[in-house]
């Protein structure tokens, strides 16, 4: 039940970023830098989350109407074989996405690109590693 | 890993469905389990072995890869 509000509370904050983030980029035009962007990161992060809470109250809508079928989507969630599948595919992709970030990396250091977005590129390459090493340590501590 | 699976399951009278049902794991899984593709986790073996009421080592054959 908690679940279900939730994702009401996340649709209706979804909803929320949206339409500030519509109403600001109607009526304000004369933003510069950073600032100007801030209005369809709104609308951006707001759809993401008005997804995201939709998806599960749909979910949750269609699991209170038929429970054996939610109980077979919660054995395909939980089953083992599932969960080694997808996190092979995800070690992966995780490697390719390693070398792509590194080679692009380069490639807009060489092009001359703007420092900032250069610089963003190398925090997100950055963040990921240590996102990696934090997790493989922690793990490691673990097992 | 080898496994009797299939031959343990078919001597029950068992379908595959069923038997996922029981476990709480997917056909696929068990399908997986029987042809050798996938071998399970120590958990799901004892599940296995626990609802068969038999021992792992009944089930699953562990052999060893043969170094030349």
């Amino acid at each position: 039940m908690k679940k279900i509000y939730t994702a009401y509370l996340l649709a209706a904050v979804g909803i929320g970023l949206l339409a500030v983030g519509v109403y600001f980029i109607k009526t304000i035009d004369d933003l510069q830098g950073l600032l100007a962007v801030l209005p369809y990161l709104s609308v951006g992060i707001g759809c993401v989350i008005f997804g995201h809470g939709m998806g599960e109250i749909v979910l949750q809508h269609a699991s209170n109407r038929d429970p054996a079928a939610a109980k077979d989507l919660e054995i395909e969630k939980k089953d083992e074989r599932n969960i080694a599948i997808s996190n092979r595919a995800k070690a992966k992709s995780y490697d390719m996405m390693i070398f792509l970030i590194s080679a692009l990396l380069f490639a807009v250091a060489i092009m001359g690109i703007d420092l900032l977005l250069l610089l963003l590129f190398a925090f997100t390459y950055f963040f990921i590693i240590m996102y990696t090493t934090y997790y493989r340590y922690k793990y490691y501590k673990e097992m | 890993m080898n496994n009797r699976l299939e031959e343990i399951r078919k001597k029950h009278g068992i379908k595959q469905e069923e038997l996922a049902r029981a476990l709480e794991v997917s056909r696929q899984t068990i399908g997986s389990l029987e042809n050798g593709r996938y071998n399970p986790s120590i958990l799901l073996a004892f599940k296995i072995a626990r609802y068969f009421e038999l021992n792992i080592e009944e089930i699953f054959i562990y052999e060893e890869e043969e170094k030349e």
